[in-house]
């Protein structure tokens, strides 16, 4: 059954036009009048002269952990790639130089155009080996190409970027705990 | 005793079949098979480890345990080498809880002290411990984190790991082909037997015993066998894994396409797995009559074939043309001909040799057929090849081609233009060859650059085997299908009988055109289509006695 709605009829004033214009004038004038005579009062982000507040678990650009001695912590099992919904993931993967290990990422390549930054890669990997916490969420680039980010792109980060809390971060090289995850990873 | 075991006894379609009662309800199974394949012609799946269709059956893994009546009432018995008995009675997992409970703590000792490393294990996704796993294992785990497990392995490859675990073996090497992961290792000891019985050369064994027994290669040997890589295949976990495939897919990613081996007349049934465009592995596909579950090394690595060296486009004169553009200048230079030699081909499908056939034909007096290969014949192997690398010779010979190439060799001077399909003709005999040169345009039909298309003045890249559908006639007289895998390096090649039917005008479309014309000159084929070869192939009538 069909439902009918009924409409308000407009008033003699709002008939009249002109009066209708005025008010909305009004409106927009205080606005203006507002933002120049008192701009901090507007309620806006300083974007991109004011980094933003971002949270830590913000879905961020990616990031590959290392382990104490710089390698990536990643044992190229595919997991994110096989969870990607966005099939954005391509890996290659070799034998490790480390008699422990047994394999290795050779080539780690997100394309970023293509991500979808769903963060499902983060809760496959079983070894903690990918994140997205680096609060990184804008980039731009003139080529599609460039939107690709590598192996070394991705461990391209600093611990002191990251709390003290965190110790995984911190083991890698350059962080508060690497010395020490060093020696119990059997390396000087 | 003796370490040789009997086979098992396979159901065939013939058998006679007898009454048992599976779970309470009377079936009928065929006679003399063991209870794994009885079970299985009914739709019940046994998990298990060490049986295999084509192995002898050894029965240590005890995984496939089922309940059957004895003298003293039901009890746990192995199915894979228990015979079925006329009556005799069986409870499976469906029925008892004493086989669940069976099966779950063998999966237990199993897992114990196994490695956990499916995630950069090449065998995830495949791997039976796995499926069992998940068919019968205990879900809840009842292991003690804090203190680890033995892991196997010889003393030899000992070592502690980044966490102060104590290690087992890990990638060992055991020769130029394989690599062994000895704490995966389950101790099926399937690759045992398939050296010992289908190889025939034992360089595998079980050292020592217990919970200290590894797998490895006898002291001094290594692991080397023309079939060696079929130990990848038949291990249950990622114990063993072919150096060829090690790391490069996982399995989960590739798809299948089933075709046969092209360059052996016995032609194993294979599947090709891909993914994006690229072969990336060649696996066994299972055939009773042909190949059993075997391929050898050399048919296995074919596919590395498929992406190197790739003849792409068309070349004339030495420069390169776009493929419509040679295909045309091939049409041109054959009609306009004084006299063609065109030369077919065993390595090509019966598809392929049929357009080459009605290509003549079409030509009239203007053109002769010919056709055989320098290629070396060795003897069967015994195991999945026949040793004659002219996988299609009997299809040939079908088709009523002659083996007539030194003919033409003799003759050459008599012909201007000389088609060659398929052939390295060159690289098989340069000699011989030679004389060929006499013959001013030289069309060459290949999928490859090699020594033949180099000596051409046009040459025409083609599908690879891999690539095209059609048929081959092996030499037991069995027709069987290849099947086109989408690895095409260059979307714009076409089968060979496709840059026939251009050539000669033929207008034939699609492959079953094709198959149609060598229907016509094989009476055998009659009433046979590509849906009745099947994926076993078929048998013809009458075509071997
Ligand atoms: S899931 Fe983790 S370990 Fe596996 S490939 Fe991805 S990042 Fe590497
Ligand atoms: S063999 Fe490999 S895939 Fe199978 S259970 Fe063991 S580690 Fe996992
Ligand atoms: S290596 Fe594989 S096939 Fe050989 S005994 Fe071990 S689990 Fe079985
Ligand atoms: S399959 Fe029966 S004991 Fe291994």
């Amino acid at each position: 059954m069909a439902r009918i709605v009924p409409r308000t009829e407009m008033t003699l004033v709002e008939k009249a036009y002109i009066p209708e214009i005025a008010r909305g004038l009004k409106v927009t004038m205080g606005h203006f009048l507002k933002g120049f005579f008192k701009p901090e009062s507007i309620p806006v982000k300083h974007y991109p002269e004011v980094e933003p507040f971002v949270p830590r678990d913000y879905r961020s650009r990616h990031r590959l952990m290392k382990r104490p001695d710089g390698e990536p912590r990643c044992v190229a099992c595919f997991m994110c790639a096989t969870a990607c919904p966005a099939n954005c993931m391509t890996i290659e993967a070799t034998s490790s130089d480390d008699d422990r290990i047994e394999k290795k990422p050779s080539k780690f390549e997100i394309d970023q155009l293509v991500c979808v930054f769903c963060g499902l890669c983060v809760e496959a990997c079983p070894v903690d080996a990918i994140r997205m916490d680096t609060k990184k969420m804008a980039f731009a680039a003139d080529k599609r190409e460039t939107f690709k980010v590598g192996l070394e792109d991705l461990m391209d980060w600093d611990p002191k970027d990251y709390p003290e809390s965190d110790i995984q971060s911190q083991k890698a090289p350059g962080g508060t705990l690497n010395a020490q995850a060093r020696k119990e990873w059997g390396l000087q | 005793m003796s370490n040789f075991y009997h086979m098992p006894v396979l159901p065939k379609p013939d058998a006679k079949k007898v009454t048992i009662n599976v779970d309470g309800a009377d079936v009928e199974v065929p006679e003399g098979t063991n209870l794994v394949e009885a079970l299985k012609t009914i739709g019940i799946d046994t998990p298990h480890f060490c049986y295999h269709q084509d192995l002898p059956v050894s029965g240590n893994c005890r995984q496939c345990m089922v309940e059957t009546d004895g003298p003293r009432g039901m009890g746990l018995a192995i199915a894979c080498y228990t015979p079925v008995r006329a009556g005799m009675k069986v409870a499976t997992d469906r029925s008892s809880d004493k086989v669940k409970q069976a099966r779950q703590a063998v999966m237990e000792f199993q897992l114990a002290n196994h490695p956990l490393d499916c995630p950069i294990c090449d065998k995830a996704g495949e791997c039976s411990l796995q499926d069992n796993y998940m068919a019968a294992g205990r879900h809840e785990s009842r292991m003690r984190e804090d203190i680890g497990k033995l892991y196997k392995g010889s003393p030899e490859f000992r070592h502690e790991d980044a966490k102060g675990q104590e290690r087992g073996g890990k990638h060992v090497d055991l020769g130029p082909t394989v690599i062994l992961d000895q704490e995966r290792c389950i101790l099926c000891d399937r690759c045992v037997r398939f050296m010992r019985s289908v190889a025939g050369e034992e360089q595998l064994y079980i050292n020592q015993r217990g919970d200290h027994a590894f797998l490895s290669t006898f002291p001094g040997m290594e692991l080397k066998h023309d079939y060696d890589l079929n130990v990848t295949d038949i291990c249950p976990v990622g114990a063993l894994t072919g150096k060829h495939f090690r790391f490069r897919q996982r399995v989960w990613n590739l798809s299948k396409t089933e075709t046969i081996d092209p360059f052996d007349s016995l032609g194993a049934n294979i599947t090709v797995e891909h993914n994006d465009g690229q072969a990336w592995r060649i696996m066994p596909r299972r055939n009773p009559e042909v190949n059993k579950s075997w391929i050898s090394n050399r048919t296995r690595l074919e596919y590395q074939k498929l992406s190197k060296d790739r003849l792409t486009a068309g070349s004339f004169q030495k420069a390169e043309v776009p493929l419509a553009q040679a295909v045309a200048r091939a049409g041109e230079l054959v009609r306009g001909a004084r006299k063609v030699a065109v030369v077919a081909s065993g390595t090509l499908t019966l598809e392929d040799n049929a357009a080459l056939q009605a290509l003549v034909a079409g030509l009239d007096k203007k053109a002769e057929l010919f056709s055989g290969s320098w290629a070396k014949v060795g003897s069967p192997d015994g195991i999945a090849q026949s040793g004659d690398p002219v996988g299609n010779r009997l299809g040939l010979k079908l088709l009523g081609i002659s083996e007539n190439l030194d003919e033409l060799v003799a003759r050459a001077k008599e012909f201007d233009v000389l088609l060659v399909a398929g052939h390295d003709l060159w690289a098989l005999d340069a000699q011989k060859a030679k004389a060929l040169e006499a013959i001013p345009e030289r069309i060459v039909l290949s999928p490859w650059h090699d020594a033949t298309t180099a000596k051409a003045t046009l040459s025409v890249g083609v599908r690879a085997w891999a690539e095209v559908r059609g048929t081959m006639v092996n030499c037991q007289g069995r027709i069987q299908m290849l099947n086109a895998a989408p690895i095409l390096p260059s979307p714009d090649l076409e089968p060979v009988w496709q840059v026939v039917s251009s050539i000669g005008k033929l207008g034939w479309t699609s492959e079953l055109d094709a198959y149609k014309a060598a229907q016509a000159g094989i009476p055998a084929l009659a009433g046979i289509n590509y849906r009745g070869i099947g994926s076993q192939g078929r048998l013809l009538e009458g075509v071997v006695a």
